[in-house]
């Protein structure tokens, strides 16, 4: 038998280096290599260390030693991550300078040097290593086609995170545009486990498109702490277990700590320290945190320098950290993918469970993480549903393009539909964002002598941009990943990282908070830099981000409501929970698995109303809204209410007798439109848009010095635009996101479609144990921004009016 | 419409949630940074807003002289936003400016946008005075008391643990700033260091404007 035709690798030039590491090849990685050789498109999915990466690589390194001292770029490789791009090229060099191979390779993310691009733009390496939003800058360079033109593979790695979001359609754009450049261009995806593969095919292959799946077989070890306090009824700051966390970091070499938000982030590092008796070393890691430190704490996390990170999603994805023992996942998993992720950062090794700990930070939280914990036994995934392309990153592509040179709108529009996403995408909404992109596109035609772009007089359908000039503001503003406006913070002249800019406009002079793990005190804000020196204090109000805050998944959340119904299983649980549940069941009841309850109480005067949807929070807090419509219409002067990811709480001054008359599907027909047109929703979805698609700029740091940047609050452009065009394209894109994104649109649908045959009512005396966590978080009131501040507005002057004995004004 | 009452120099005015300031005793209404065309001067950098700002401001002033009829109409300046707003004013307007014209007596003073612009038909000043009262731009050296606009004057209230910015009225005993009365025009901290160079850190009458109602602070 002809051994190196069962496996051609053999005869790889990585071959060497595998055996001198005593490693073999996988069999997927076999498969790869078969199908990339023979001309297919591939994605692969893999489990963390199952040498993905390399997978990727096999063909595109074969292909180089083959082409002997090729010259230009021959590879490009997609991270999601600046931070695993890094990563990438670590991993990349061990054999390529083992084995003394002739091939060059470089990374690209924004944190390069402007100096070191323009060497890259002259002088390419074989393989380049970059990010979505760097490629689409490539792109829009004049000299773009050149530079791929000879581009035989991309590969995507982390494809999964991809799919859902204004990425993916950033980077399906992107890609057809390599494929025009270099049309014998494969593409090669890389994924984690996923339970839509066929999506993830689809998406991004083109030619004799080919799935390659490895499953693990050793499942990781997870368990819920065992915590000797009491697991709070309410909240999301694991106080209570901190004490707990801090021996399981000690038990472990190196433990990562992944919390949900930045804000949790700072507060579990800064309660880390407090106890840090034994003079532990701990690190925290997220996104709003300057690149140096972010580098820094990476560093010595990949020496194993550290003992501990706490960590956001900026540490989750494929980073090689071999010497992770342990994962410490404080707060609500809201998602197996999600779990699995974090949990595959620890011990990269393929025949060694990875080892996890989850901590609950409140009662919900127990069972959600038992749930979770049953679903990953069982693998069953979370699908990841593929969005349709937005709008808005057209646009933006179309700037793109215009920037790399003069372009014909019908080629443009015929690559552009080549892209999975934009499929459907219909001609004449695209030459609308074409006129978007031109002037505005408005129908009041008022700057025909001030366009962007403008149509050649010989040629209608053949585009060019207006000047050179626009090209530097295409780059300044190129990406869809929109923070919020940030202020850099200073301490002396040492820049620590961004802070969210109404956080700061809450703090006065002497305030203290918390961030990159110290304490700090708010000293002065000017030119939009935020003066701080170290506090003494221990006392401090948290960073609060918004970001972070993720809906429960549809697939944990039915794990949730039948793991809640087996009540055969509550005696395994902590005595508290057991006793949580037994009392529910006595008092009120535990819902079916297909079961919606509803209960209703009196309390403090005022009548109480909860539905547990197990909805995530984005559906319930819209559902909340319309019931408040609802109830207003019959009469049961309602309040207000809370939402979070299980369940929705009303209250209203009277009885709500037809709670089954109103919740169902006609709610949301019947009164969506005009709660959007109400609230604020639309319009936050509108800031993203304008930037996105470049109609407003985007607000950098240190930009506001210079003057030259002229900033527009997009909520005036807004009120203006829906006032006199309602119908204009940036509106429409702006309702589409806002109903897929905040709304949850076709989730609370399916649930209003078959609630009303489902639904159990209870109705109770006072408030039912179950109820007694959403009520807790009732301390906010829920008017929408425009009637908060007459609300504030009417009581400092009531309050002034009372102090001054003047009872009232005309 | 629900004003707010305002003492200011023993004269009684009255301010308006559509951010104009009405002085009864002489009919006369005040605006000021009204920035026509402020769209439009940022098409030719390629900031494409929604051009509907010169409509909007311009029926709001009618609106106002509908109700109102007054015996003057004074703009303390930046009526237009740069020499590319008269671009943005239909024929049409034109004519119903020149039509209410005739029953109201226009006085528009100069600011530094609209300092060099000249609108056939329309004089324009540098500072006016009536009596005690000089409306001017920007505060000048005078013992008179003022009425002014050019700052845009934006409040930060902070209550119960939440912090908003409301456009207002602010004066001190000698100077009144009326906020802007344009679309797309944004406004500056009444405690910047502009304001207060100009009125001064204490002492302050503050009437942030609402959606319905002037308050008072």
């Amino acid at each position: 038998m002809n051994i190196n035709k069962s496996n051609p690798l053999l005869l790889h030039p990585l071959n060497k280096w595998m055996k001198k590491k005593k490693w073999s090849w996988f069999p997927h990685q076999i498969e790869t290599f078969h199908h990339v050789q023979t001309g297919s498109d591939v994605v692969v999915f893999a489990p963390t260390g199952a040498g993905k990466t390399l997978t990727g690589f096999i063909n595109p390194i074969d292909d180089l030693i083959k082409l002997k001292k090729f010259k230009g770029l021959h590879t490009l490789y997609i991270s999601p991550l600046k931070s695993l791009a890094n990563d990438i090229v670590r991993n990349l060099e061990k054999p390529i300078k083992d084995l003394d191979l002739n091939i060059s390779f470089q990374v690209r993310t924004g944190d390069t040097t402007p100096y070191k691009k323009q060497k890259q733009k002259q002088k390419p390496p074989n393989i380049l290593i970059t990010t979505p939003e760097s490629l689409a800058l490539l792109n829009s360079y004049e000299n773009a086609k050149e530079f791929f033109h000879n581009l035989k593979y991309i590969i995507i790695d982390e494809i999964h995170t991809f799919l859902d979001n204004k990425r993916a359609d950033l980077l399906s754009l992107n890609i057809e545009r390599l494929q025009t450049y270099s049309p014998n261009l494969q593409r090669i995806g890389l994924s984690a486990t996923l339970k839509n593969k066929q999506d993830a095919k689809k998406w991004l292959c083109r030619k004799k498109p080919k799935i390659v799946s490895y499953e693990n077989s050793v499942l990781p070890k997870i368990k819920i702490l065992e915590s000797k306090e009491r697991i709070p009824w309410s909240g999301h700051m694991a106080t209570y277990s901190i004490n707990e966390i801090y021996k399981e970091i000690m038990k472990s070499k190196l433990t990562i700590i992944f919390v949900n938000t930045r804000a949790q982030a700072e507060y579990m590092f800064k309660n880390l320290w407090l106890i840090n008796k034994k003079k532990l070393k701990i690190a925290v890691h997220h996104g709003s945190l300057e690149k140096n430190l972010r580098l820094k704490v990476e560093n010595n996390l990949s020496k194993g320098l550290v003992d501990c990170v706490v960590a956001t999603s900026s540490l989750e994805l494929g980073l090689d950290y071999g010497d992770v023992e342990k994962i410490i996942q404080v707060g609500a998993p809201k998602g197996i993918n999600r779990l699995l992720q974090r949990v595959g950062r620890s011990n990269h090794n393929l025949n060694t469970p990875s080892k996890a700990i989850l901590v609950p930070t409140n009662r919900f939280e127990f069972i959600e993480a038992k749930a979770a914990i049953e679903e990953i036994k069982k693998n069953n995934l979370d699908k990841i549903d593929l969005k349709e392309g937005s709008f808005d990153v057209v646009a933006q592509h179309i700037f793109a393009t215009a920037c790399a040179g003069q372009f014909n709108i019908n080629d443009l529009y015929k690559e552009i539909i080549k892209a999975y996403p934009y499929k459907k995408l219909k001609l004449n909404d695209f030459k609308q964002l074409i006129n978007l992109i031109q002037d505005g596109g408005y129908i009041l035609k008022n700057y025909d002598q001030f366009k962007r772009i403008f149509q050649l007089r010989e040629n209608k359908n053949i585009y060019k941009l207006v000047n050179k000039r626009e090209t530097r503001k295409y780059r300044m503003n190129v990406g869809t990943i929109i923070e919020n406006p940030m202020l850099k913070i200073k301490l002396g002249t040492k820049t620590l990282g961004n802070i969210e800019e109404v956080f700061i406009q809450n703090l006065s002079q002497g305030d203290s908070f918390i961030f990159a793990g110290q304490v700090l005190e708010f000293q002065s804000m000017k030119n939009n830099l935020v003066q701080v020196k170290r506090s003494k204090s221990l006392i401090s109000k948290i960073p609060s981000y918004s970001g972070g805050k993720m809906p429960l998944s549809t697939n944990l959340a039915n794990s949730v409501r039948a793991l809640l119904a087996k009540s055969n299983m509550w005696d395994l649980y902590p005595e508290q929970i057991t006793e949580w549940l037994k009392r529910q069941k006595y008092i009120s009841k535990i819902p079916k698995k297909d079961e919606y309850l509803v209960e209703q109480f009196p309390r403090k005067k005022n009548f109480y109303t909860v539905i547990y949807t197990f909805a995530g929070w984005h559906a319930n807090q819209t559902l909340g809204f319309l019931l408040l419509r609802g109830f207003k219409e019959f009469n049961y002067k309602p309040l207000g209410f809370v939402a979070n990811d299980y369940a929705i709480v009303l209250w209203s001054l009277k009885e709500v007798k037809e709670i089954k008359t109103i919740l169902n599907l006609g709610l949301l027909d019947k009164h969506l439109d005009n709660y959007l047109e109400e609230t604020s929703i639309v319009k936050r979805f509108f800031r993203d848009n304008a930037i996105i698609s470049c109609l407003i700029e985007r607000r950098l740091p240190g930009m506001e010095k210079t003057g030259k940047q002229v900033l527009f609050s997009s909520d005036l452009i807004y009120t203006v635009l829906k006032k006199n065009e309602p119908d204009h394209i940036l509106l429409k894109s702006s309702y589409e996101d806002a109903k897929k994104n905040m709304i949850d649109y076709d989730r609370l649908r399916e649930i209003l479609k078959k609630i009303d045959k489902k639904i159990i009512l209870k109705k109770l005396t006072s408030i039912s144990p179950l109820a007694v966590p959403i009520i807790l978080e009732i301390n906010r009131e829920n008017l929408s921004k425009k009637e908060t501040d007459e609300y504030i507005l009417e009581d400092l002057e009531n309050e002034i009016l009372k102090e001054a004995n003047v009872l009232s004004i005309n | 419409m629900y004003y707010q009452l305002i003492n200011f120099g023993n004269e009684e005015f009255h301010a308006y949630p559509n951010k104009s300031l009405y002085w009864k005793r002489l009919n006369t209404l005040i605006v000021s940074d009204l920035h026509i065309g402020k769209s439009i001067s940022y098409a030719k950098n390629k900031q494409f807003l929604p051009p509907y700002d010169t409509k909007e401001i311009l029926n709001k002033i009618f609106v106002s002289l509908d109700k109102i009829k007054p015996s003057n109409l004074i703009v303390v300046g930046d009526l237009l936003h740069d020499v590319f707003s008269t671009l943005s004013i239909k024929d049409q307007d034109y004519k119903n400016l020149s039509q209410y014209m005739k029953n109201t007596n226009f006085i528009w003073i100069k600011g530094n946008h609209d300092k060099n612009i000249q609108i056939e038909g329309f004089k324009n000043f540098t500072n006016y005075k009536i009596e005690k009262f000089l409306f001017t731009h920007i505060p000048i050296e005078t013992s008179l008391f003022q009425i002014c606009g050019h700052y845009h004057p934006k409040v930060k209230i902070s209550h119960r643990g939440k912090t908003i910015f409301k456009t207002c009225f602010v004066h001190n005993e000698k100077i009144f700033i009326l906020p802007s009365f344009g679309i797309l025009t944004g406004g500056l901290d009444i405690h910047s260091e502009q304001i207060s160079d100009v009125l001064g850190k204490n002492n302050l009458s503050i009437y942030p404007v609402g959606q319905d109602k002037v308050y008072k602070l």
